[in-house]
């Protein structure tokens, strides 16, 4: 297992983020992530990132705990989280820096195949620094991505370039946890899917052995968080 | 297959909307590979054509990589395509492209027929319909 | 450290601007010093050391502010993204350490020339050597003892803080800290006084190889020296490597919570 929870509970005051969670996340499974609103979405993934500690349970990740486990994982987190006076270039700086496998070619490309334009973040649309974070991270050679609504609030070419630059990058070792509210736009990327609600969780399935019972991810969804 | 020539299709340049995937309509390995015959069957896709790697096509149609991969294999299984180590996926020489292309008129045909049951029809009034669509059809 | 040149070249760019701005200000300082006007010379003297003194609070301030900063950038995503990056606790809290201490290094070491300068405006002259212990030496002196634990401790409030955000209220651990300052500071300030001198004191004038008997001599107006003051004094080195060691203490506390920091 490139990943797992077990037993994970995340408590924040009196409610709980997450409640008995366990998965495990095999190598080179695309996961999509789904779930309404605070039902424990990000909490599951900065779990595994290794940003939040496990109130009760377990959270493993390449067989270690995650944050020690930081350098081979990646996590593109919901909030823009790029410094304002931060160009692509100083970001390449602060990548090459900080992470041996950063690839700068790679990141080169992605910039371009993204039409990420060279200004600073703050003469950025949140479109164009979506694109930036998403090369940054794609650029990397990791074996566990962590992508916390890598479309939120990004226009509709630019998702759809992310989807490509994604399925362009992934290799069959990677495995990725993808959560998304645009589940129309994002389910065929996934090859399993997990429905959270109100932390725990409702559903985990096969993408394609849903469709098989004649139900699209989107329609399951509907059912089982509705 | 007069479309040889004029080769205009390579499914590179084909869009999702192209492919018709459904989300709603079974597993997208399915009809990737019904997309593939599809295509065969009525020539857009030519024996011996190399198809799109497995990944270019994903992109393409913004699907996961190994959704391809098993498509691909259903259709070697029915050997309509083959990989050739190093070179890629190919249409086979020998695909048997009749036998698609009955069974795409066949399909057809009994969509047409379980229509007509459906609207209580009879057989005679139906095959007069159908060969007034083909007499304007050819036109 | 691995990630260290380019976790210091991060707090370079964040904060740049405002350490060439405190640098750039001993300009303002040079010219105020120079434009005091008193009637009474030892009037003149008392304005131009106050002058000094708030520069030295400034020094000490504006790189405190610098690691500080608990608002705005380093509570949005940035904090999220630095916890994730691989260099460990240390070279985090080193490289930020390091520039705020730099730039205060920098700032008193030209400080300790404005006030050497002043120091000859009053009459004093002194030989070469000295001159170079008191423009260097006695800014590390200071430096060491005062701003490089002030910072350090800055930088564990903020790392304390934030570390325990989500556990708790942060604000009790970090109120917890500062109320506890003053006692703590007591008792350090109490056991360093019993502690000074109990190592020889470094000659103040009479260290690194200028004899014994070097004079400092005053002559106020330009007039025939009025006194000639046997410059041997001697400053305890107990304190400085007390607060060196409170510092080192400080700081690894700090990269240790770090690693305990959720976000």
């Amino acid at each position: 297992m490139r990943a797992s929870l077990s037993g994970v509970t995340k408590r924040y005051g009196r409610t709980d983020g997450l409640s008995n969670v366990s998965i495990d996340f095999p190598v080179g499974q695309v996961v999509g992530v789904l779930g309404l609103n605070g039902s424990g979405k990000s909490t599951l993934l900065k779990l595994l990132a290794g940003l939040l500690f496990p109130s009760a349970g377990k959270v493993t990740v390449f067989d270690g705990p995650p944050r020690e486990n930081r350098a081979k994982l990646v996590y593109l987190g919901e909030n823009d989280s790029l410094w304002t006076w931060m160009t692509p270039a100083d970001a390449e700086t602060f990548m090459k820096g900080l992470y041996d496998d950063f690839d700068i070619d790679r990141y080169r490309a992605l910039l371009d195949s993204l039409a990420v334009p060279k200004r600073k973040t703050k003469a950025m649309s949140k479109g164009e620094r979506g694109r930036l974070r998403l090369a940054m991270a794609l650029a990397r050679d990791a074996k566990l991505y962590l992508l916390d609504e890598p479309l939120a609030g990004i226009d509709l070419l630019s998702r759809e370039k992310i989807l490509q630059s994604i399925v362009r990058e992934w290799h069959t070792d990677e495995t990725i946890l993808f959560s998304t509210h645009e589940v129309a736009e994002a389910e065929g990327l996934f090859e399993r899917v997990l429905y959270l609600r109100e932390g725990r969780l409702a559903l985990d399935a096969r993408a394609e052995e849903l469709r098989d019972q004649g139900r699209s991810v989107v329609q399951a969804f509907r059912e089982v968080l509705g | 297959m007069t479309r040889h020539g004029v080769l205009v299709y390579s499914l590179t340049m084909t869009t999702k909307s192209a492919w018709r995937l459904d989300m709603n309509a079974g597993p997208i390995f399915v009809q990737i590979a019904s997309g593939v015959r599809r295509m065969l069957a009525r020539g857009d896709l030519a024996p011996g054509q190399k198809l799109p790697s497995a990944r270019d096509l994903a992109a393409e149609l913004g699907v996961n990589p190994n959704t391809i991969v098993h498509a691909f294999a259903e259709l070697e299984r029915m050997a309509v395509i083959e990989t050739k180590r190093g070179l890629g996926t190919f249409v086979r020489e020998d695909a048997p492209v009749a036998s698609l292309r009955r069974d795409l008129l066949q399909a057809a045909a009994a969509a047409f027929s379980a229509e007509v049951t459906a609207l209580g029809i009879s057989k005679g009034e139906a095959l007069g319909v159908l060969r007034e669509v083909l007499d304007a059809g050819e036109s | 450290m691995k990630g260290f040149k380019t976790l210091f070249w991060l707090e370079y760019r964040r904060s740049g601007a405002w350490a060439v701005a405190l640098i750039g200000s001993l300009a303002f300082w040079a010219w105020a010093l120079f434009q005091a006007r008193a009637v009474d010379p030892v009037e003149l003297s008392s304005v131009r050391t106050v002058l000094l003194v708030i520069a030295a609070a400034v020094g000490a301030l504006v790189p405190a502010l610098m690691i500080g900063r608990l608002r705005g950038e380093t509570r949005g995503g940035q904090y999220q993204v630095l916890l994730l990056t691989p260099p460990s606790g240390t070279a985090h809290v080193a490289a930020r350490y390091a520039f705020a201490l730099g730039t205060a290094a920098v700032y008193f070491g030209i400080l300790g020339g404005l006030a050497w300068w002043v120091v000859g405006m009053a009459g004093l002259t002194v030989d070469a050597s000295t001159a170079a212990q008191l423009v260097l030496g006695l800014p590390l002196y200071v430096v060491g003892t005062t701003i490089a634990p002030i910072l350090a401790w800055t930088v564990l409030l903020t790392v304390f803080v934030s570390a325990y955000r989500i556990a708790g209220p942060g604000w009790i651990p970090g109120t917890v800290m500062v109320i506890g300052t003053p006692f703590a500071l007591r008792w350090l300030v109490e056991g360093i006084a019993r502690a000074a001198y109990s190592l020889p004191g470094w000659p103040i004038l009479g260290s690194l190889g200028v004899p014994e008997g070097a004079y400092m001599t005053a002559s106020p107006d330009g007039h025939e020296p009025e006194m000639i003051v046997d410059g041997i004094v001697h400053i305890p080195q107990e304190p400085l490597w007390i607060m060196l060691a409170l510092t080192l203490v400080l700081l690894v506390i700090a990269s240790r919570i770090w690693r305990e920091v959720e976000a």
